[in-house]
């Protein structure tokens, strides 16, 4: 019954109408750039509206969020990297950009999954948002230091028969390659668009007057659903666009593509919780950040930092494959699946 | 008549994360100018879609005196072998204001 609601959610129907629309080969087209517009309103709605009520929060749990964010950054983009080099379908470089991106969360999942708690009527802590807005970055790092020990190795594979081959993809010469800018890449991680907008909206939303803030809250309540899905029926377009290169990667990749978020969401499920204490809506929120994979932060880091890793493997597995599936069935999932945790 | 000089135009069709990567790369062998444009397409490395903002592509435009081309060139040459997806072709143009693009040399 609770999948069906969330299927009967406006916003996952938009979703679904943009698919549609690219299936039929519509001639529909949004603007360039509007989704964009979109997610700069929706994270600067919901980081102003978290702010204003984590200013009433508990620091001590905010902190274990924060830390709890950090380790789920850290640990998922792991797990992903073994699972990929396990099944010896793509290269180490490719594993570790694709295990970059479901490290990192997606924004655009998260508010589907807040659309649908309201809907269902289930109540979450605010908690969770600060998670979204520190688990862009690490997996970013992570993907960083997998790639240049996938790097090293190949390197040393190659050097041994040819001759400096390998030499030039572990040593960049002049600073400009992939790795010869460390800090520079890191920077970039920590201040990412999305993570500037998320943090910068709670910190106004956490220190302005609250007679400042009501008066903003028809921008950022009350059109929010709205807008919410106009961005999910240009992503439905954006990912359909993507579902028809399923063939290229291959049906494991593709099944990674489905299991990797069911695996993060039962870690996310668990941390939330076993671990944070949240309430069922809470829980289901971790649950879906542990889900979730990225797809605007993350690309163009990994473009930049593992320009040899094929972007239609990643593109494809988290916009075409990862994200329809958590958008339609996987939050569902996730709820029932903490709510038989708080049951049991 | 208006006289014709021969310069170099390069053309490197790339994502649009390496905007800033190449913008640095023009300062620092002193190219004049040079234009972007946004664009979308298909290739080697997939799909580009500018559609919405997703991952597009940009194509960079340089007008460079032939001198200066090869220096640029065994740059685009370094990202390349590191990975990067750049598409880069040279063809031949002809101004009317060579002083425009021959920052250095005059």
């Amino acid at each position: 019954m609770s999948s069906l609601s969330n299927l009967l959610l406006p916003a996952v129907l938009f979703f679904a109408l943009g698919v549609i629309a690219r299936l039929i080969k519509s001639d529909l087209r949004f603007p360039p750039d509007l989704a964009k517009v979109l997610s700069i309103y929706l994270l600067m709605a919901i980081g102003l509206h978290g702010g204003y009520e984590l200013a009433k929060a508990d620091l001590v749990i905010a902190m274990n969020s924060i830390m709890w964010a950090l380790i789920l950054g850290f640990t998922l983009p792991i797990i992903g990297y073994l699972a990929l080099v396990m099944t010896r379908k793509v290269s180490p470089l490719d594993a570790a950009a694709i295990s970059a991106h479901y490290g990192s969360v997606s924004a655009g999942t998260f508010l589907t999954a807040i659309a649908y708690l309201d809907n269902v009527g289930v109540t979450y802590e605010t908690y969770p948002l600060i998670m979204l807005a520190v688990m862009e970055s690490p997996a970013i790092v992570v993907g960083l230091i997998l790639a240049a020990k996938a790097r090293h190795s190949i390197a040393a594979r190659e050097t041994a028969p040819v001759s400096g081959g390998g030499a030039v993809i572990s040593t960049p010469d002049n600073g400009d390659g992939p790795g010869g800018k460390f800090s520079e890449l890191l920077r970039d991680a920590f201040t990412n668009g999305s993570v500037v907008i998320l943090i910068g909206s709670m910190v106004i939303g956490a220190i302005s007057t609250p007679s400042g803030m009501q008066q903003l809250f028809p921008f950022i309540d009350e059109i929010f659903m709205g807008v919410l899905c106009l961005f999910l029926f240009d992503m439905g377009m954006v990912a359909a666009r993507r579902i028809g290169d399923f063939r290229q990667v291959g049906w494991l990749l593709a099944l990674f593509g489905i299991v990797m978020p069911l695996v993060g969401g039962v870690v996310g499920a668990y941390v939330g919780h076993a671990i944070l204490g949240f309430s069922v809506g809470g829980a289901t929120l971790v649950a879906v950040l542990g889900a979730s994979a990225s797809y605007i932060a993350v690309p163009p880091a990994m473009r930049l930092a593992i320009p040899e890793a094929n972007p239609s493997f990643y593109l494809t597995l988290s916009l075409g494959i990862t994200f329809p599936f958590n958008v339609i069935v996987g939050i569902p999932i996730y709820h029932s699946l903490v709510q038989a945790m708080a049951a049991g | 008549m208006v006289e014709l000089y021969p310069e170099k135009l390069l053309s490197i069709i790339t994502n649009d994360s390496m905007q800033e990567r190449l913008e640095c790369m023009f300062k620092k062998y002193g190219v004049s100018g040079f234009t972007i444009i946004q664009a979308s397409g298909e290739g080697s490395s997939g799909m580009a879609s500018e559609m919405s903002g997703f991952d597009g592509n940009i194509l960079v435009k340089v007008i460079v005196p032939e001198s200066q081309l090869q220096v640029l060139l065994e740059s685009v040459e370094r990202k390349l072998r590191k990975g990067y997806h750049l598409t880069v072709f040279v063809s031949d143009v002809q101004v009317i204001t060579p002083e425009k693009f021959n920052k250095k040399s005059r």
